[in-house]
């Protein structure tokens, strides 16, 4: 009885990890997608309506969902309250959020480029800036996807798979 | 092994009731790895190969006791006829020796090795007629003896 | 009896869950990995039956060759 316990607590938590790799590897798109929707409407707040960074970033965090609302937040809020650049202010709370997030790093150096330029250049010049950002970053979702068609199925399963032999030789 | 103590007793042992249990057990088991060793050899035959081998030792060593009390048996028959009994240890000697060349013959064979089977095989017959020579040289000097010179 | 039937289980399942794990592997490319799984339950198994033919051939010994 204990045995038939301790086999299916195992099973559980392998097929949970296993879930949880894939969840990973599928949230990672939608996070790139949601963050380069939050760039183009930056860039509209900066081009047509002329709004002041903290108010945009404000804006953007009511916009969007979870991790990436947060990080905004974070960035407006720092912003208006503390004395710093714009530059620390955005690597900061760019480091406090990606932890929660299921980017990888070589997103985290894009967005970092990226707001070393922030708040710099005209108007114009930021604009350029926020395309060149844009196609980087969507590079990385292609990628993104690639690996998430690719790597998805095989974590789920291997996570059950390996649970069942884990039990097998335990047994 | 456990049946030993129970022999001394008893020349004649009749095997109480449990042999078609027994039987039917072995048979069970027989088909159960039969089944499985058929999914397994799809995706991976050496691993069904070596469950047909574990099957195979399971199986001997379920019979090894009864075995034992036959050998026990004969022995006491020689005893009682007063045979010498380095003739009948030499005897069983051989049976064992081809039980051995003929269960490693066997599985060298399923696993598609069919020269090193019959190799085995002859490896058996020889060592068994080298055991052997002491009774034909025995065997021999009898019956030079028997014929009047 | 009892315990062999066990064994004899133990390494049906293992070779079944490893002919999953190696297909599943071998779909995404990851070969080498494939491989290694094949590797650990083929050596699992031969110990399992090692250890029984070493059995087997003890209680032979002793029943057949008198030691």
């Amino acid at each position: 009885m204990i045995k038939l316990i301790g086999a299916i607590i195992i099973i559980v938590a392998t097929t949970w990890t296993g879930f949880e790799a894939a969840r990973n590897f599928s949230e990672r798109p939608k996070q790139l997608r949601a963050l380069r929707s939050a760039l183009q409407s930056l860039e509209a707040e900066i081009m047509y309506s002329h709004t002041p960074l903290h108010e945009a970033a404000r804006r953007l965090a009511v916009q969007l969902s979870k991790p990436l609302s947060t990080f905004f937040e974070a960035f407006g809020k720092k912003l208006t309250d503390t004395e710093t650049t714009v530059k620390e202010a955005w690597e900061t709370s760019l480091k406090e959020v990606w932890k929660k997030t299921a980017l990888k790093q070589g997103e985290f150096e894009i967005m970092k480029q990226f707001g070393e330029t922030l708040g710099r250049h005209d108007r114009f010049s930021q604009q350029k800036h926020i395309m060149l950002t844009l196609s980087h970053l969507e590079r990385e979702e292609a990628d993104a996807i690639d690996r998430q068609a690719k790597y998805e199925k095989m974590v789920k399963s291997l996570g059950f798979l390996s649970g069942l032999l884990l039990i097998i030789l335990l047994f | 092994m456990t049946f030993s103590r129970k022999l001394n007793q008893s020349f004649c042992f009749n095997r109480k009731g449990g042999s078609t249990i027994e039987i039917i057990k072995i048979v069970g088991v027989a088909l159960i790895a039969t089944f499985l060793a058929l999914i397994i050899k799809e995706q991976k035959p050496n691993f069904a190969f070596l469950l047909v081998v574990f099957v195979g030792c399971v199986i001997f060593l379920f019979l090894v006791d009864k075995i034992f009390e036959i050998i026990h048996m004969l022995e006491k028959l020689a005893v009682n006829a007063k045979v010498n009994m380095v003739y009948v240890e030499t005897i069983l000697k051989i049976i064992g020796i081809a039980y051995i060349a003929e269960f490693a013959a066997q599985i060298t064979k399923d696993a598609g090795q069919g020269a090193l089977a019959s190799k085995i095989e002859l490896a058996g017959k020889i060592i068994i007629l080298a055991m052997a020579i002491p009774i034909l040289t025995v065997l021999i000097e009898t019956i030079i003896k028997l014929i009047p010179s | 009896m009892g315990l062999e039937v066990d064994i004899i289980f133990k390494i049906a399942g293992v070779g079944i869950v490893v002919a999953f794990l190696h297909t599943v592997l071998d779909q995404v490319g990851k070969k080498e990995y494939a491989q290694w799984v094949t590797l650990f339950g083929f050596i699992y198994i031969l110990f399992q039956v090692a250890s029984i033919v070493d059995d087997l051939f003890q209680k032979i010994k002793s029943v057949f060759l008198f030691q």
